[in-house]
């Protein structure tokens, strides 16, 4: 069972964190709120989120799995005015999820969990480094260097004190050295890893808002970023699986 | 082979787009190399071989089919079947009879010049054999695709992978996944979407099963599903003569199950079978790691080691390196 009250924006920030890497997902319902874990089809890349009943108007639930078709809940958000509230409401056992905002009442039928991948464990991964900065500063960096690339190198230089973001292209290299006042905080560790620009470009987009977004490294291992979302009552974990550097 | 319930699940198929099937798929390997051997073939029915008259049928499938499920984000897992249960030695024997029987019409049929009875024959007498199987292996290993041994049924393992969530559905021409528990299952995965049917060639679209929905639907619990593979015959015992699926369906429904087996069924206790399918052995012990494509090894196996020709295979190659070079999480969970 689920009724529940939130702010538009809210929701739909929440939406777009899974829909930047999963078309679909299993939404835990709880007492304390919600939550998912997905990973992409490809199993490159993981997204983790809580958002707590405090993030919203009113919630009351109980325990439940949703299956969730999150490109269609995103097309629907899309509706939305700012300032909109949503209304959810899920009977018990039912099967159809209400969405009221703005005299519409959409009766979305929900998936049937057994077809979706079940969540993940959360993976064991030890990452040294740690560079916080901004995310708009962070989705920047991203988008300087898909001008050139497709895949863009993260790592920490610990005797410089920096993080630095580098890419190389057929023809074309671009490097962008951060330290001092242009972080908030560095972990200092020998990292350096190798991404994708194709995922980081999805997830930079949805980063870019956040006040602030850790950066864990490590040398040839995934890149996780966390940071919160829905002022605070909510927090997401994105993580990446590193490409294979060539010679 | 596997358990004829088709005529019951009719109402529970949807067709689905491949872009709906990306994620991790746990096929049926010997019924992907059986369908290989069967079907790639000569009109005349002689399988396709290298120059050593070495059976090659089985990897061009194996390879081409790999190579477009990658292309179309699917990550498949070859679930390969371990030693049978004693009680399917009849079904097995039978088998083998049954191919004997249909090698020898062949050459029969050939001599007599009748192409169509040929092929037909010819496809009968296919075996998956252990060269086939070994050969497989060998080109899946240097694909970096995995390959799980199960301890005895390939479905029942891919079922239990499937209810544990590693896997997102077993994929198998075969029905039996469903009786192992299966929540779901996908068939028709095949390259070309086209069929030989009676000498016309069909359309054939991906088609997916929910289990929840077969069993709500028919108004039945697991249990009786299985009851009614035991009723109209399974890969581990026989069934009763004249009993199909809907008449098992309806006996089982109206809780005459244990009634009928002891009627029609004189000797026969359904526990060890029922059991099979709701507890069977199977393994947690596998590794599901899928890594880059050995370029190189592939053309040594496929080209000079089979004779394949090394312009399919490298334009085939080329399509799947290209997303190569990305890892993927499988190590750090």
């Amino acid at each position: 069972m689920l009724k529940a009250d939130i702010d538009a924006d809210i929701f739909r920030e929440t939406i777009d964190v899974i829909s930047a890497l999963v078309p679909e997902c299993r939404l835990h319902v709880g007492e304390s709120g919600i939550r998912t874990r997905a990973v992409d089809t490809a199993n490159v890349a993981m997204v983790s989120i809580e958002l707590s009943a405090d993030a919203f108007n009113s919630f009351v639930a109980t325990e439940a799995e949703l299956g969730i078709d999150i490109a269609k809940m995103k097309n629907i958000l899309g509706m939305m005015g700012k300032g909109d509230v949503l209304k959810m409401e899920l009977p018990d056992e039912g099967h159809k999820l209400e969405l009221a905002f703005g005299g519409y009442k959409y009766s979305v039928t929900l998936l049937d969990v057994n077809t979706i991948r079940k969540d993940p464990n959360p993976p064991t991964i030890n990452l040294p480094g740690k560079a916080v900065l901004s995310g708009a500063s962070l989705n920047n960096a991203v988008k300087a260097a898909a001008v050139i690339s497709d895949k863009i190198a993260l790592g920490i230089d610990p005797d410089a004190g920096i993080f630095y973001m580098e890419a190389e292209g057929d023809t074309d290299h671009i490097r962008l050295d951060l330290g001092g006042d242009d972080l908030i905080s560095l972990e200092a560790a020998q990292a350096r890893s190798l991404f994708s620009l194709d995922y980081l470009k999805d997830m930079g987009k949805v980063m870019s808002r956040a006040e602030k977004v850790e950066v864990h490294l490590g040398i040839d291992h995934p890149v996780k970023f966390s940071f919160a979302i829905a002022e605070g009552n909510g927090q997401v974990e994105y993580l990446l699986a590193p490409r294979i550097e060539a010679d | 082979m596997g358990v004829a319930i088709r005529d019951i699940l009719a109402d529970f198929k949807s067709t689905v787009e491949w872009g709906s099937l990306a994620g991790v798929a746990a096929v049926d390997a010997h019924n992907a190399l059986y369908q290989f051997l069967s079907i790639i073939r000569q009109p005349d029915g002689t399988p396709l071989m290298d120059r050593e008259g070495r059976v090659t049928s089985h990897l061009s499938g194996l390879f081409f089919r790999t190579v477009n499920f990658i292309e179309k984000g699917i990550r498949p897992v070859y679930i390969f079947d371990g030693p049978p249960p004693a009680f399917k030695t009849a079904t097995l024997e039978q088998r083998r009879e049954t191919r004997r029987a249909a090698g020898e019409k062949w050459q029969e049929a050939l001599k007599k010049g009748d192409l169509e009875e040929a092929y037909k024959q010819a496809r009968s007498s296919s075996r998956v054999d252990e060269a086939v199987i070994e050969s497989a292996k060998s080109l899946l290993a240097l694909m970096g695709i995995p390959a799980v041994d199960a301890p005895t049924e390939g479905e029942a393992q891919a079922a239990f992978m499937a209810i544990r969530g590693d896997v997102s559905y077993p994929v198998s021409q075969d029905y039996d996944s469903l009786l192992f528990g299966a929540p779901v299952l996908v068939r028709n995965l095949t390259v070309s979407g086209k069929r030989k049917f009676r000498n016309r060639t069909l359309t054939i679209r991906p088609e997916r099963i929910v289990l929840k929905d077969v069993l709500e639907g028919l108004e039945i619990s697991r249990e009786q599903l299985v009851e009614i593979g035991i009723l109209i015959g399974t890969d581990f015992n026989e069934g009763i003569r004249g009993v199909g699926p809907r008449t098992a369906l309806k006996l089982v429904q109206q809780d005459a199950f244990d009634a009928t087996v002891a009627e029609k069924m004189a000797g026969f206790n359904p526990g060890l079978v029922r059991e099979f399918f709701l507890h069977p052995p199977v393994t947690g012990r596998y590794d599901l790691a899928w890594a880059s494509p050995d370029e190189e090894g592939i053309l040594e196996l496929l080209c000079e080691g089979y004779d394949f020709s090394p312009e399919r295979v490298t334009g085939s190659l080329e399509k799947i390196m290209k997303t190569s070079g990305q890892k993927t999480l499988d190590r750090w969970f």
